[in-house]
């Protein structure tokens, strides 16, 4: 069996585990991260878009809201590549307690998050599509951040400094020698091959599943909550502003604009299982009924896509198993050296997309500690991979090159303007034959048709770049197909039950991709 | 409103099934007209007249397999049809299709068994009838084949149709042919409209014949030709001296372009009129009967009346048929009683992509003379009808030609009585 020697294992490939992979490469350690499945494949990709002002936390929970108000201004110059700066209103709709918003802005006041009461009309001249009965507002620094750049980003700069960056690697065992924490035995997914990774120190950064990392561990009690929520994607931008309701945090609360849609979150059921990704019919109902409320006519608009994403919540003694919104989003940081007496072992979980960064920095601090050395933290101020000149992403970036390269550059994806260059460098880098992965890499098969046109041409180009097997190509295609239908069904209606009826007519009648030689060797029942 | 505009019918919808009950009714001597929100089936399918492909076995004998279905499946269409109006309709088509605006264009087969073609992705399809421009694509007669692709065409692949049909054990090898284009983005209608240019043929074929082998057929996305298809393709034929084909490729679909021209050239032919961009907002009723039909079209809404109205205007894919965010179904047209829709409480998709889909089957209501539930008057036909999952079945055309020719029938035996009552 092959074995990896290594100063930092990183479990987990999420935003957290891959921002502790480049705060330790930062600081001079040697890194490997691993991930059963691909990065920001599990919560972080999950999740609506939004990075923080704090407004949503400065009447309920006072220090998220000063952490997201000081991560958010961090991140803006770090990953400025991987952030649209749309800005933020809170809005006291007709169904809102008018009182909260008093409390709203003094939350705000005390907590440091910039916040400007504007008059509703002003409100409604930049969003003509809010509800005209809207009573206040609020503008905030909210943002969009495109959590699957920053993963990589961060990933690629560790890469840079030499970590070791392991995509479709499960844990199959922890290893430990008594009291220590030697490292871990993984398995590649592609390959089915096991490999052993000895590390000083095991970073458990696998959020919701942490409780199951801890548990190979032989380590008892880490209890992870996990509450599931459902986000649906519509189909553009209803707005170009991120809109909040300015009320306690609740579910169908947000509306974010994200590239060339806009995500309506969330829901909040607790599960038992993290890997619990069903999507009940009446919270698509309730999300879309909420949206209903910001915006007006949002039922009528397209909705593309809907998926759920597993918060991982610690428990808290004031919270009942069934209300997991009231847990604190606040992270944890467990030390197992001093919680359990089991050196080479941290666990950090909790937390919120916003604050992944000075998550990754509590957890490194406390590993250096470990390793005797105290190296400092650079995090702050290292612009990641992409964002070295601190211009925050535009949207109208791929329209714009695009226009200037009408004959050279062929568009593979119409509805999310990736050009052909762009998919075969990713192909090539990545080295991946999953169009998924790609899809969560370039946004390809994202926009209305979700996938209809382009996935055909992907995989004719996958095909060709790597000498990869027709039947291969053929599996990765049909895999696409079926991953994209799990997010579809529960949401079709109207044009966009058209639309899937039309990649039908594509995929099942004019390429008959059903009937492709031993791909799929069940007959479709009719 | 302009005032109403009579005629003896009207046919709502520009697919397959409304160009075909347009064209026969105007052939039978009616005054028709034809009204279509934009064009339909034609543009997205392969342009080959599929019959029945799966039942839900590959199917050999259509017509057979199709007696098959219908004892299975009283609630199919070709329960209603019946194989000899497929047939019959068949023919009249291929007449149609010879006597039309492209010269020595033809579509070839029969109805007793289907042939496999090539798919842009190296499947197999079965088809009954195809263009004579596919018919080389034949996959039991195929022995050594190139394809052909270009990069200029993103819509196809060669490398990958032509690994798959390895696979078919199709020797199948692949080459890339240099097409300079103006812009990077180009589909395969405007490389068809080079392929009618004889001059730019001639230096096309030149260029692929140097890449060819002896005894190889050559497949081709299909794009030989929008203005003159058989010109096209029988010229390459003889410059590279070897079998040719087109192989269908994503839309718009080229062979579907020049199938809707024929098929407008039939109705326009006969007098008939076609509407495009006529989207029908409304519909006038007295009692059973619907005496009017309303449209909003760019400038001006016009107003249709007719002692006879075809449904043609497709399913749930054409949005004739829509299921609201509120989860109701209904026919946006003619607002008629719909079947195959599943209950309140019952699923209307399912989480697994292969399954039958329970939405998959909805229509609108019929009678056994397609005659929707609750309007006597009005006919339905393609899409429109429930219980049949066409793009699944390979039954497409077949449903399409048989029931667009049964409502122009039925209308032209009654509706003389109809006009005069009236």
């Amino acid at each position: 069996m092959a074995t990896l020697s290594t100063d930092v294992l990183v479990i987990g490939g999420g935003a957290t585990g891959a921002g502790v992979a480049w705060d330790a490469s930062l600081r001079g350690y040697d890194v490997v991260l691993v991930d059963r499945a691909d990065l920001a494949e599990g919560t972080s990709g999950r999740f609506h878009g939004l990075l923080h002002s704090g407004g949503r936390y400065a009447v309920k929970d006072p220090d998220a809201a000063r952490e997201c108000i000081h991560e958010n201004r961090i991140l803006r110059k770090i990953a400025a590549d991987c952030v649209e700066d749309i800005g933020g209103f809170f809005v006291t709709t007709p169904y809102d307690d008018p009182a909260y918003a008093d409390k709203f802005a003094n939350g705000c006041r005390d907590t440091g998050v910039d916040c400007e009461e504007i008059e509703p009309a002003v409100a409604l001249r930049e969003e003509p599509r809010l509800n005209p009965g809207i009573s206040r507002v609020f503008r905030v620094p909210d943002a969009n951040i495109d959590v699957w750049k920053t993963v990589w980003a961060l990933a690629r700069g560790a890469q840079q400094r030499g970590a070791r960056i392991l995509p479709y690697h499960a844990v199959v065992a922890i290893h430990r020698s008594g009291d220590v924490i030697t490292g871990a035995r993984v398995r590649g997914h592609a390959t089915g091959e096991e490999l052993d990774i000895e590390a000083r120190v095991t970073v458990n950064a696998s959020g919701a599943w942490a409780g199951q990392i801890a548990d190979m561990a032989g380590i008892e009690g880490v209890r992870v909550l996990p509450g599931r929520g459902i986000m649906i994607a519509m189909n553009h931008r209803m707005v170009n502003t991120c809109i909040n309701r300015c009320q306690m945090p609740t579910d169908g609360d947000i509306i974010v604009p994200m590239r060339t849609v806009c995500i309506i979150g969330t829901t909040d059921e607790h599960t038992e299982d993290p890997d619990d990704h069903h999507v009940p019919p009446n919270e698509v109902d309730r999300m879309l009924d909420d949206g209903e409320k910001l915006v007006p006519g949002f039922r009528q608009a397209r909705a593309l896509r809907v998926w759920t994403g597993v918060r991982p919540l610690f428990e808290d003694a004031k919270a009942s198993d069934t209300q997991t919104r009231d847990v604190t989003r606040a992270h944890a940081l467990l030390d197992h050296a001093e919680r359990d007496g089991v050196q080479g072992f941290v666990t950090i979980t909790g937390g919120k997309l916003t604050t992944f960064r000075l998550m990754a920095e509590d957890t490194m601090t406390a590993v250096s500690r470990h390793m005797g050395d105290e190296r400092p933290c650079t995090t702050k101020t290292e612009p990641l991979p992409g964002s070295e000149d601190g211009a925050t992403y535009m949207l109208g970036e791929r329209l714009e090159r695009k226009e200037k390269n009408l004959v050279d550059e062929q568009i593979i994806c119409e509805c999310e303007l990736v050009p052909r260059w762009k998919l075969e460098e990713s192909i090539r880098r990545r080295a991946t034959t999953n169009l998924d992965d790609i899809r969560r890499l370039l946004r390809l098969g994202m926009g209305p048709c979700q996938g209809g046109f382009c996935i055909y041409r992907a995989t004719g180009i996958l095909h060709g770049l790597d000498g990869l097997s027709a039947e291969q190509a053929d599996k990765s295609l049909l895999e696409f197909l079926e991953e994209r239908w799990k997010g579809t069904w529960p949401i079709l209606y109207g044009d966009q039950l058209r639309q899937a009826r039309l990649d039908e007519w594509i995929f099942q009648g004019v390429l008959d991709v059903e009937h492709l030689p031993l791909s799929l060797p069940e007959a479709v029942a009719t | 409103m302009r005032g109403e505009l009579h005629y003896d019918a009207v046919v709502i919808g520009g697919g397959t099934a409304g160009m075909v009950a347009g064209a026969r009714l105007a052939e039978g001597g009616a005054r028709v007209c034809v009204l279509a929100k934009g064009v339909g089936s034609t543009h997205l399918a392969p342009g080959t007249i599929d019959v029945l492909g799966y039942a839900p076995e590959r199917v050999t004998a259509p017509l057979v397999a199709l007696g098959d279905l219908v004892a299975a499946r009283p609630d199919h269409p070709y329960a209603l049809l019946g194989a000899d109006a497929v047939v019959e309709s068949a023919r009249w088509l291929q007449a149609r299709v010879e006597s039309g605006p492209l010269p020595g264009y033809r579509y070839v087969g029969d109805l007793e068994r289907n042939h496999l073609f090539p798919t842009a992705v190296g499947a197999l399809r079965p088809s009954a009838l195809v263009p004579e421009t596919m018919a080389h694509g034949d996959g039991e007669s195929l022995e050594r084949m190139c394809v052909v692709g270009t990069r200029a065409l993103r819509d196809f692949h060669p490398a990958l149709c032509a690994a798959n049909l390895g696979r078919e054990g199709i020797a199948a090898r692949w080459v890339e042919a240099e097409i300079e284009v103006d812009k990077a983005d180009q589909n395969a209608l405007g490389l068809a409209r080079r392929f009618d240019d004889p001059a730019w043929r001639a230096a096309f074929a030149g260029r692929l014949a140097l890449k060819l082998q002896a005894d190889e057929s050559v497949g081709l996305p299909a794009m030989l030709g929008i203005r003159d298809p058989h010109g096209a393709w029988a010229d390459l034929e003889h410059r590279l001296g070897r079998p040719v084909f087109e192989i269908p490729t994503l839309p718009p679909s080229v062979p579907g372009m020049r199938l809707y021209e024929i098929l407008r050239a039939a109705l326009r032919g006969a007098g008939g009129r076609l509407v495009l961009g006529a989207e029908v907002v409304s519909a006038q009723r007295a009692g059973s009967r619907v005496t009017s039909v309303a449209t909003r079209a760019a400038g001006h809404d016009a107003a249709y009346a007719a002692p006879w109205f075809v449904h043609a205007a497709g399913g749930l894919g054409s949005g004739a048929i829509e299921l609201d965010s509120d989860w109701v179904t209904h026919d946006r047209v003619l607002g008629l009683p719909l079947r195959g829709v599943p209950g309140p409480d019952e699923p209307r998709f399912l989480p697994d992509y292969r399954a039958e889909q329970p939405m998959s089957r909805v229509g609108v209501a019929v009678d056994a003379q397609l005659r929707a539930e609750g309007a006597e008057n009005v006919l339905v036909a393609g899409a429109a009808l429930p219980g049949a999952i066409s793009w699944r079945e390979g039954s497409g055309e077949g449903i399409a030609l048989a029931s667009g020719s049964r409502a122009a029938q039925l209308v032209l035996s009654a509706g003389g009585a109809h006009a005069e009552a009236a």
